[in-house]
């Protein structure tokens, strides 16, 4: 069967868009015809403008490039970063960054960026009484930057302050997650350091660094206009044409072989003075949502851990059933600032991603205890798979979350950029079809051919780093006592727990001090 | 460059105009507000964006609201014992129902009010509101269950402690306030918390107390229509019953010299200062709040002359910000600033406190006032940009006055406040008396 990318209620969304945008129906429809196709999803690859008009009175863009972190020259490390900051928080040429300021203030406008390995999308909402105004900024900022001595000083003494103090110091669980991203991830990997760069590299960066950066990866090539909002019809051409101005360029091209993890378990334990200990474990994987298995896998790491959300069964066993801590988590999507948000940042894609569970921090002397508990639960996963009830519930929920997470018109257009790149069709759309056609079987598949346990990474950050080193390479019990009577059934698997074992050579664990880390 | 139209499923069809086109309203949605016998408030806001529905049940209490010595957190650890299930719904049960709607459900809890929210699709709003209604008059937890849920709350203060800014802020809080209840961050005190599961009873007492359909509005927002709403609220929630209770809070003292406190951090930060001085209350009629919301970031502001000279070019401060949010009872007005280099504290703190003064003796121009008032303007129309959006905007609202008006009431305030009345107000509020610094940096030990 032939399916176009609306899918069934997209004609009715077309009919309606007909009565709304008339004049851009024509333009659209004599493209869409490339869009048949279902499995090998729309091949859209070669457009790089994404427009989703509505009447709403706002405005919204994100201008992608496909250049991140991961094309860090080496030893410069954090240069697509601070680029970034250098065009969103830094001067134009014909403005300074206060001028800027300024300019955005009575609109109460912002400009942001957001880097990752593979992806840099500045994005912002005007309400459209300031819509001239606001592009007209936002277009120098991107297209005619400023690279000022005294922006580049501010930003990059922000940047290394971003390592040294905020993740080292400030956020246990964000620098426990970043350090597994690096466990996983050689240091000869594009993928292998933070995205923020390494503060050595950072000390000695250059604005001639950040100007070389900026020549070779921000062009025509690399570029995705996003818009949606209410704007005008003839407006997407005028960015269009304003962006010609990029040099044509190449698309960036670098080496992603797939992080091999060598067997066995492998633990760094961060050593910071703080009440609690964070704990993040997990090991590559081979799916994207440019895969047919990402939909299977979802409902997995959904089912297993849905983020932020009381209905997962690790947050039901760690901290519903015990009172661990605040909650347990399971991604297969990279999802940074997850503490601070109920919903993922759209504009991560990656090519490579890994399967993640997120411990939120526990109680120190219950660290050990806990960890074993995560594992003891992800091997039953594993090896016992999900049962057809909580198949279904959790495809249910699923069908109807994607319209909770593109809720907001600047959700869907960085949803409708990442369907671009990974090559599927619109969101919810994708996901209610691929979630409709699943079955148990299915699921349970992706599960033994996906969720291997045998290269874990555990990253842990604690301030008894050497007790807990010791416990955990000699495999000491670990009993936990609760403040409140519990369970038979908790009770016996507790004594399972406190005993279960952890394989890992005394070599495999290591003690990092935290002013170490990202260094 | 080759030309793709995506449209997206989600076609909205806002019916809204510009605000330049419509009423000079602020918020510019229709609404209706529904009063049940019971003291129970209603208010529903039917929006164009389809198949969603917000609910917004705020409840007017929070950590304000714990004057008992000993019971910091308990509006706090309410917000999580609401999800641990009810007369007729296990905590399992209630999942069960929620994830059958894809739901996006959580809650929260401030100075002021506890709000619990779910986002789903419009064909689950009876069985959510019959599951709401539920907890709201038959919550049920046993004793252990009860202290299994105290120990996930200290995990919530774990969590936070990692971070210096939640430290500062909890002293600043202390140090400021020594009878009213903003004295204690919304946490709560630590030895409260440990305290917390030796107080099964004390906890009925609470929820008896302040879970009453009167401190009770709810909100919905999105594909839905009032009837229909508010049928299912009185069949749910008509025979919820009234309460008596109304919390003594106890008056701050009045503060007669300048104070200050300071915390050792125990890993590498950069150093951090919270000036503050004693603001007032919201009040969307009385012109204080007003003038010194337009003035906070005309002072302090990305673009106001301090922010331009510490951040942009003097280089000594990698952040400044003001805080001053909309409190029932008078709130600190303050600025914070994480510096890059101890050695420039000093010099940082007495630029922070010089503004303070020059904000009280000039008189701000009238065209930068007009961009002020224009940009909260629109910074409050950016936020209006979902369903959920606009219900959550409301929820501070509603916990403050129970009616979406207020916010018309306060915008049309703020076009009537002038360059004098700023500099007047902060003349008054801005004594030293009425002044607590706080200070954070790492500890000698592990400084470097």
């Amino acid at each position: 069967m032939t399916r176009t990318f609306f899918g069934s209620s997209g004609l009715i969304a077309l009919l309606l868009f007909g009565i709304v945008f008339g004049n851009q129906i024509v333009e659209s429809s004599a493209t869409p015809m490339r869009l048949h196709n279902p499995m090998l999803l729309i091949d859209i690859a070669d457009t790089n403008t994404v427009l989703l008009p509505n009447r709403s009175p706002l405005v919204s863009f994100r201008i992608l490039f496909m250049t991140g972190s991961a094309f860090d020259p080496k030893g410069k490390e954090g240069v697509a970063s601070l680029t970034a900051a250098m065009l969103a928080e830094g001067g134009s040429r014909l403005k300074t960054f206060a001028e800027i300021t300024d300019a955005m203030y009575p609109m109460a406008t912002s400009f942001q960026s957001q880097v990752d390995k593979e992806m840099t999308v500045f994005s912002g909402t005007t309400h459209i009484d300031n819509l001239d105004k606001y592009y007209s900024l936002i277009r120098e900022m991107l297209l005619d930057p400023g690279f000022r001595e005294d922006d580049f000083k501010r930003l990059k003494e922000e940047a290394i302050n971003y390592l040294k103090n905020s993740l080292r110091g400030g956020n246990d669980e964000e620098l426990g997650k970043e350090v597994l991203y690096t466990m996983i991830y050689p240091a000869t990997h594009p993928y292998g350091h933070q995205n923020g760069g390494a503060v050595g590299a950072l000390e000695r960066m250059t604005l001639k660094d950040v100007r070389d950066f900026y020549q070779a990866n921000y062009t025509q090539a690399n570029l995705v206009i996003g818009l949606a909002g209410g704007y005008p019809e003839g407006f997407p051409k005028t960015l269009e044409a304003d962006f010609t101005k990029l040099p044509k360029g190449k698309p960036t091209a670098a080496k992603f072989a797939f992080p091999r993890q060598t067997l066995g378990t492998k633990i760094e334990i961060v050593q910071r003075e703080t009440r609690s200990s964070a704990i993040s474990l997990g090991f590559p994987i081979t799916v994207t949502r440019a895969d047919k298995d990402w939909p299977a896998l979802t409902i997995v790491a959904s089912y297993f851990g849905q983020h932020r959300s009381s209905n997962s069964y690790l947050y039901q066993r760690l901290r519903e059933a015990r009172g661990l801590n605040y909650g347990d988590y399971a991604y297969i999507e990279y999802f940074p600032r997850g503490m601070f948000q109920f919903q993922p940042d759209p504009n991560l894609g990656r090519r490579q991603q890994i399967f993640q569970i997120w411990i939120r921090p526990v109680e120190s002397q219950n660290g050990h205890f806990t960890l074993r508990a995560a594992l003891f639960e992800y091997d039953k996963l594993v090896r016992d798979g999900m049962s057809k009830e909580a198949f279904e519930s959790t495809r249910e929920f699923l069908t109807k979350y994607a319209n909770v997470l593109i809720a907001t018109q600047d959700a869907q257009l960085g949803y409708a950029l990442d369907s671009r790149y990974y090559h599927i069709p619109d969101f919810p759309t994708y996901m209610r079809e691929q979630l409709a056609k699943l079955t148990l079987d299915d699921v349970n598949r992706v599960i033994k051919q996906y969720l291997k346990s045998d290269s874990m990474r555990i990253a842990i950050v604690t301030k008894d780093a050497s007790g807990l080193r010791d416990a955990i390479i000699n495999n000491k019990p670990s009993p936990i006592t609760y403040n409140a009577p519990k369970p038979k059934e908790i009770l016996d698997e507790d004594k399972i727990i406190e005993g279960y074992r952890i394989n890992v050579k005394t070599g495999d664990v290591m003690i990092v001090p935290v002013d170490r880390v990202f260094e | 460059m080759i030309k793709l139209l995506i449209i997206a499923l989600l076609i909205f069809c806002l019916s809204m105009l510009t605000l330049a086109q419509k009423s000079r309203k602020a918020f510019a949605y229709d609404y209706a507000i529904d009063d049940l016998p019971n003291g129970l408030r209603l208010v529903t806001v039917p929006t164009d964006y389809p198949n969603l529905v917000a609910l917004y049940i705020v409840v007017q209490t929070g950590s304000r609201n714990e004057p008992e010595k000993g019971k910091s957190g308990y509006a706090h650890l309410f917000e999580h014992l609401m999800f641990r299930g009810s007369e007729h719904y296990t905590g399992q049960e209630r999942d069960e129902v929620l994830k059958k709607a894809g739901a996006d459900s959580n809650a929260y809890t401030t100075d002021d009010r506890t709000v619990y929210h779910e986002v789903f699709s419009n064909e689950d709003l009876d069985k959510i509101l019959e599951l709401e209604a539920d907890r709201f008059q038959h919550l049920k937890y046993s004793p252990d269950g009860y202290k299994t849920e105290t120990k996930a709350v200290l995990g919530e203060f774990n969590k936070n402690s990692a971070n210096p800014e939640e430290k500062l802020f909890e002293v600043l809080r202390a140090t400021a306030y020594q009878r009213h209840t903003y004295s204690h961050t919304t946490m709560g005190f630590i030895e409260d918390i440990e305290d917390m599961p030796n107080q099964y009873e004390y906890s009925w007492q609470f929820y008896n107390r302040y879970y009453r359909p009167e401190y009770t509005t709810i909100v919905l927002v999105g594909d839905v229509k009032r009837d229909d709403a508010l049928a299912m609220t009185k069949k749910y929630f008509g025979a919820w019953k009234r309460g008596n209770y109304v919390p003594e809070i106890p008056k701050e003292t009045e503060q007669i010299g300048p104070r200050e406190n300071h915390v050792d951090w125990p890993s590498e930060t950069l150093p951090l200062i919270y000036m503050s001085f004693r603001g007032p209350a919201y009040s969307d009629y009385n012109k204080d709040k007003a003038a010194l919301d337009l003035l906070a970031p005309l002072a302090f502001g990305e673009n106001s002359d301090l922010y331009q000279k510490l951040v942009l070019q003097e280089q000594k401060v990698e952040e400044l910000s003001y805080s001053f949010d909309d409190h029932v009872d008078p709130e600190l007005f303050y600025v914070s600033a994480k510096v890059k280099d101890l050695k420039d504290i000093d010099y940082v703190r007495q630029q922070i406190l010089d503004t303070y003064k020059r904000f009280s003796s000039e008189v701000v121009p009238q065209a930068k006032l007009d961009f002020t008032r224009s940009r909260l303007r629109y910074e409050f129309a950016l936020l209006m940009n979902s369903s959920e959006a606009i219900a959550s905007s409301l929820a501070n609202y509603i916990g403050l006055r129970r009616t979406p008006l207020t916010i018309d009431k306060l915008f049309a305030l703020y076009d009537t406040i002038t360059p004098n009345d700023i500099r007047g107000t902060a003349h008054r509020y801005f004594v030293d008396n009425h002044r607590t610094i706080v200070t954070l940096n790492t500890k000698k030990e592990v400084a470097k």
